[in-house]
């Protein structure tokens, strides 16, 4: 048993290091060659597959979790602080009233959220759990002890 | 209770509790070899100040403004600082090596605002990271936000990322979670991966896995399959689906689909199932645990959704869609509306939209109506934006029928570095009679200008 999971660990040593020693593919550009403002249509310049990060689409929040997989390709134009608007660690200040100009933007929670949150958390609470289940969740317990 | 109370004694800035477990000393020897590296790397970059060092950093300084009755009777006041750098140096080979950091403090000019303290404050992120010239060659060190397959976690640690040959590409992290003050102790060291298959013109697919742990003992299991497929330019389709090992139960289905038949045109669906019991298998807070029966571990919910949206004129959008839930124990719930958007940057963004939640609860039978539109004149952008819930039934609304909340905010460009705004809103709920809330922000962004080349990245 142990010969047997000692050949495959090096099996796939040696076909990683094969495979990593034969990868050549240039790096996505780490600033976006165009100045993008508001929320941009990639599909106006991009006729590849980065055409489907079209911004303005209305799925593309629902879609984004897929395509942060490719977060270097995110990283073109948007600095790390950008992603924290939403996804924070320990926040005080909800998104929509940081960004209170931005009424174009899908920012989570917009007006009165301590009533509708009841309302989302009967329909949808799974929806709350991957900024709130296990970060971000200190506000929480002002109510829920 | 008593433990969150023991984790206010850690400090701000530090994760959660530190015991001296196995793990524990594993995570300490993870947080002291990213110290190492910060600072190695910081004393080779920095002074190497050169044409091909770019600086990006953004202050905001926030003052909020309201009084509330929720709870307790209170003025508040609090003053908030939000500050991030980025500092990257790219070497002639075109590899970049770079600081990242962003945070806040706060302090409170009037009564308490939150967690019963005058002062607080957060490191929310704050890693090195090197990106190499050839196959996307990323390294990160510090706290970070990892987005990779069925993780998504901030965490102090490290992060590697890697494309192969083939169309092969791998990522794997190990760290400790960030999580402070929760409900419940979370876990201690948590690492995992994902392996990728690309053929960049047709599709991704990936699996990945995480392993968490809380005091040596099994905490997070779970794993899962994503895959993003565009095998023609008219159709791309996105989805996940994640196990929870410690369960032994599919936490969640998630699948998207989008297709654009003409530029102009595009219709999407989407599908979901979630069993309750093992997607919500150890959070840390109690509102989404089962311990206080808002979640019913037995619980399952198939959400199934759709609409489309259309173009007629360039900026103008005419859009449509429908979310069906139904429920396992809860009874079905339907939502469903329209809008109408125009959005053309620095000039004019409008919307007007209207949605029905027809649910079989007194709570879920409601119309939601939204209008907002914001005018750039000149340097200065001005914004309003009013939401309306008019519900069926004042029973269980606190006997309001109608919540509404008025927003209106103004700002002004006094340079390319400097703005100034303010905002203020008018609520009228179940929760508040009146409430009225101010905002005022000012924003310094800095861009050296090698940063300034292509794209500043500001996000003002």
């Amino acid at each position: 048993m142990k010969n047997s999971n000692l050949t495959l660990i090096l099996a796939l040593g040696l076909m990683m290091s094969i495979l990593y020693a034969c990868a050549n593919t240039t790096s996505v550009a780490r600033v976006h060659p165009e100045a993008v403002t508001g929320l941009p249509d990639c599909t106006e310049c991009h006729t590849d597959s980065w055409g489907a990060l079209n911004h303005k689409a209305p799925d593309f929040m629902s879609k984004h979790k897929i395509y942060a997989s490719s977060k270097f390709a995110c990283a073109s134009c948007h600095q790390e602080s950008f992603c924290v608007d939403c996804h924070a660690h320990k926040e005080e200040i909800k998104p929509s009233d940081k960004f209170k100009d931005s009424p174009e933007r899908s920012l989570p929670h917009r007006g009165d959220y301590l009533s509708q949150h009841k309302i989302d958390g009967m329909v949808d609470p799974a929806s709350c759990v991957k900024c709130h289940g296990r970060q971000n969740n200190e506000g929480c317990k002002t109510c829920h002890r | 209770m008593q433990k969150s109370r023991d984790f206010r004694k850690e400090g701000i800035l530090k994760s959660h509790d530190s015991r001296r477990s196995p793990v524990a000393i594993s995570r300490q020897a993870l947080r002291m070899a990213g110290g190492i590296a910060a600072v190695c790397t910081l004393s080779v970059s920095v002074p190497v100040y050169a044409d091909t060092t770019a600086i990006s950093a953004e202050s905001n300084t926030i003052l909020r403004m309201g009084k509330t009755d929720f709870q307790d009777s209170r003025n508040l006041f609090p003053a908030y600082e939000y500050l991030r750098l980025s500092v990257a140096d790219t070497d002639k080979d075109g590899s970049t090596t770079s600081l990242h950091v962003g945070g806040w403090l706060r302090g409170d000019l009037g009564d308490k605002s939150a967690r019963d303290r005058y002062t607080d404050a957060d490191l929310q992120y704050g890693y090195l990271s090197y990106r190499g010239a050839k196959n996307n060659l990323v390294i990160n060190a510090g706290r970070q936000f990892v987005a990779e397959g069925v993780t998504t976690e901030r965490l102090d640690g490290l992060y590697l990322r890697n494309d192969f040959a083939a169309g092969f590409s791998a990522a794997a992290f190990v760290g400790s979670p960030v999580v402070t003050e929760p409900n419940f102790k979370a876990d201690d060291l948590v690492f995992g991966g994902r392996i990728s298959h690309s053929m960049y013109k047709y599709y991704t697919v990936g699996i990945s896995a995480l392993k968490s742990f809380a005091d040596s003992g099994r905490y997070r299991e779970e794993e899962g399959v994503d895959l993003w497929l565009h095998p023609v330019k008219q159709i791309d389709v996105t989805g996940r689906s994640s196990y929870n090992s410690l369960t032994n139960g599919w936490m969640e289905h998630a699948y998207d689909i989008a297709y654009v038949p003409l530029d102009n045109l595009r219709l999407y669906g989407n599908l979901s199932n979630i069993n309750y019991k093992d997607y919500f298998f150890r959070v840390t807070t109690s509102a989404l645990s089962f311990t206080n029966r808002l979640i019913d571990p037995n619980e399952q919910v198939l959400t199934l959704g759709g609409g489309m949206a259309y173009t007629p004129i360039k900026n103008f959008t005419i859009a449509a869609d429908y979310k069906h839930h139904n429920y396992e124990i809860a009874k079905t719930a339907h939502y469903y509306g329209g809008k109408l958007s125009y959005s053309q940057p620095r000039f004019l963004a409008a919307g007007f939209s209207v949605h029905r939640m027809d649910g079989n609860v007194d709570k879920l039978k409601y119309w939601e109506y939204r209008l907002y539109a914001s005018k750039t004149l000149g340097k200065a952008d001005l914004t309003l934006d009013v939401i309306d819930l008019n519900y069926d039934s004042t029973l269980g609304t606190n006997n309001v029928r109608n919540a509404v909340t008025v927003a209106a905010a103004a700002s002004y460009e006094i340079n390319e570095s400097l703005k100034v705004g303010a905002d203020v809103d008018y609520s009228h709920n179940p929760d508040f009679d009146n409430e009225v809330k101010g905002l005022v922000k000012i924003t310094y962004v800095f861009d050296s200008k090698r940063a300034a080349e292509g794209r500043a990245k500001s996000e003002k």
